[in-house]
């Protein structure tokens, strides 16, 4: 039994790089010393167990290549990775057994066998035994609502059923971590709920699996994760509590500002005041409502404070939640700053 | 626990795996039905080829084993009947890693508590026992035309079979690798299926070849294994083909673990360049 407590997964300063090219031509130009291309960098990690922590970022990120190493489907250049204590270089296979992969990829199920077939030989390759392997293949796939396909061939499926019949197969022997590169890529709105609402009720609270979930949808993270790791060019640019990710990850404070009279000179204030940041404004009801967005630091709210004084009447301010999209914005804003 | 669950992983588990895979090939091939029955066809057209060939040629000790005259038809049939095995050998492990990179289920595959061994051996478990019952009744067709299997001593050419399939799979495994490295199947086999087929006795007995033929005749396992398995069909005694059946143990011993360890680099490698799921 795995205390929630304790990191099940331990990642330390793992780079990996991949060859620009791969045809013949460029590898004798370089005497086989072909120039890499930096997939990910210096990543320092850890996941505690029964945890549900999403890897958000833009395509190319690097998440599925973060996932990959942690399936050991890939090796890193430096640094190592530990899940459950085990070094994943050294003991591949004692990895494997305690991981289920549901990749973004459409092809990866053989397309002339049933789902059925394709459950049996990938849970057999499992471990999984006759009594048991059948009772896990209809578990799987009730959960997933997928019993009424299981003896349909995987060609005549749909996207959304194929994404999760990979889902399924990644919960046939019951890993205690899942990896989850995109599990609702490609269905529809309601599958997707369903999809979200399956993942965070009963796989990490009532189940106490944990999972790491690689997504390029902003508020498929928010909604589920734990934590939030934003990573941007092969580098995490922020990380913690979807709640507190503008202040930890994106190094910003949005305060909500609401003046009852309208001042003329407002807009050239907030300007004034946005010279930490952003701002926007909305008129409701003769009242003037500003957003504004600045460095989250002590020193920056006394200037806040100060330069809204003179505003007009103030009748609310209070700090609150940004929108998940400007968050992202900025740690990826932040970055491209750290990385120039 | 589950480490240690592993470490002990018992030979069930891995025969589990392996039927597992077996299953999986067979399904696939059974749907391809109009492929399949083709196969079986080809087998028949086999037959009457040799059959026609041998009438053209006399008998002769030459095609004999121990100075015995043999007809070319008993000669070649037998022959052509387990270079099938060879092929199969060659072929089937590069064809199905080939095919799991084009169906995407490589990665699939490789990311379960398996061992690469197990998996890439299994690959060519169908392919064989699919040669195995084709071969049989390419034989037992044979026999109406004339050959004759009488004689036959069984122990030899099971030892013979086994043998064969031991040292031609490395080759196969070998293949596999360059598949894993470069995404084709390359000209490896072609090489060495032309070559078994000029110089290994397949078509025409070793010693009509020039010395340095010969020398590479006898580098070859399908020369043994010929040698070996119609030895056997001819009646001679394990004793008797002794030197073909120490040859086809000793390079078994060697090219198996080697092409073993080839195939390991290659996953390796693919690993670090980020290639395995390319195809």
């Amino acid at each position: 039994m795995i205390s929630t407590s304790q990191s099940i997964i331990e990642i330390r300063s793992v780079s990996k790089s991949f060859p620009l090219s791969y045809d013949i031509a460029t590898w004798l130009r370089y005497v086989g010393r072909v120039p890499r291309r930096q997939a990910l960098r210096d990543i320092t990690l850890d996941v505690r167990a029964g945890e549900l922590l999403a890897l958000l970022g833009p395509n190319g990120a690097g998440k599925t290549t973060l996932l990959k190493l942690l399936a050991t489907l890939s090796i890193p250049d430096t640094g190592s990775i530990r899940i459950n204590g085990i070094d994943a270089a050294q003991h591949q296979l004692e990895v494997r057994a305690m991981i289920g992969l549901c990749p973004s990829e459409e092809r990866s199920f053989y397309y002339r066998l049933t789902a059925r077939q394709n459950l049996e030989f990938f849970g057999a390759l499992a471990g999984l035994r006759r009594t048991t392997l059948r009772r896990r293949i209809q578990e799987a796939t009730q959960s997933v609502n997928l019993d009424g396909v299981l003896d349909r061939r995987y060609d005549s499926f749909s996207s959304g059923v194929r994404q999760r019949l990979a889902l399924a197969r990644a919960l046939l022997a019951d890993p205690v971590i899942l990896l989850l590169d995109e599990p609702t890529r490609a269905v529809d709105p309601l599958q997707a709920l369903s999809i979200r609402k399956f993942i965070q009720e009963e796989l990490v609270k009532r189940q106490g699996k944990t999972v790491i979930l690689a997504t390029n949808l902003l508020e498929e993270a928010w909604q589920l994760a734990d934590r939030i790791a934003v990573i941007h060019d092969g580098s995490i640019g922020a990380i913690g509590p979807p709640q507190t990710l503008h202040e930890s990850g994106a190094g910003i404070a949005v305060y909500e500002i609401v003046f009852d009279r309208p001042d003329p000179d407002l807009e050239v204030r907030l300007r004034e005041i946005a010279r930490f940041g952003t701002y926007d404004i909305s008129a409701v009801n003769g009242t003037l409502t500003a957003r504004v967005s600045v460095e989250a630091s002590p020193a920056a709210l006394t200037d806040l404070m100060r330069a809204i004084s003179g505003a007009g009447s103030v009748r609310g301010f209070r700090p609150i939640n940004p929108e998940p999209a400007h968050v992202f914005g900025q740690v990826i804003e932040r970055v491209r700053k750290a990385s120039s | 626990m589950i480490a240690v669950a592993l470490r002990q992983q018992s030979i069930g588990s891995v025969l589990a795996a392996c039927w597992a895979i077996f299953v999986r090939d067979a399904r696939i091939a059974l749907s391809y039905q109009l492929n399949f029955w083709l196969q079986w066809v080809t087998v028949l057209f086999s037959v009457g080829l040799s059959y026609f060939l041998g009438r053209l040629i006399s008998p002769s000790a030459a095609f004999g084993v121990g100075g015995h005259q043999e007809s070319y038809f008993d000669y070649v049939a037998i022959n052509i009947a387990f270079l099938r095995f060879q092929q199969t050998a060659l072929q089937s492990f590069a064809l199905a890693i080939r095919e799991s990179q084009m169906a995407g289920t490589l990665e699939a595959t490789l990311v379960t508590p398996v061992k690469l061994s197990v998996i890439v051996l299994s690959a060519g478990l169908w392919a064989f026992f699919n040669t195995a019952l084709q071969t049989g009744s390419y034989l037992l067709l044979a026999i109406p035309f004339g050959l004759d299997l009488h004689r036959a001593d069984v122990v030899t050419v099971l030892v013979f079979l086994v043998l064969t399939v031991l040292c031609i799979a490395p080759l196969g495994v070998v293949a596999a690798s360059a598949v894993i490295m470069f995404k084709q199947i390359g000209p490896f086999e072609f090489f060495i299926t032309g070559l078994s087929n000029v110089v290994g006795g397949v078509y025409f007995p070793v010693a009509m070849l020039p010395l340095p033929l010969a020398i590479a005749a006898w580098l070859l396992p399908i020369t043994h294994a010929l040698n070996g398995l119609r030895g056997g069909l001819q009646g001679a005694s394990l004793a008797q083909v002794s030197s073909d059946a120490l040859w086809l143990t000793l390079a078994s011993a060697i090219l198996l673990p080697v092409s073993l360890a080839f195939f390991a680099a290659a996953v390796k490698r693919a690993k670090l360049d980020g290639t395995l799921g390319q195809y």
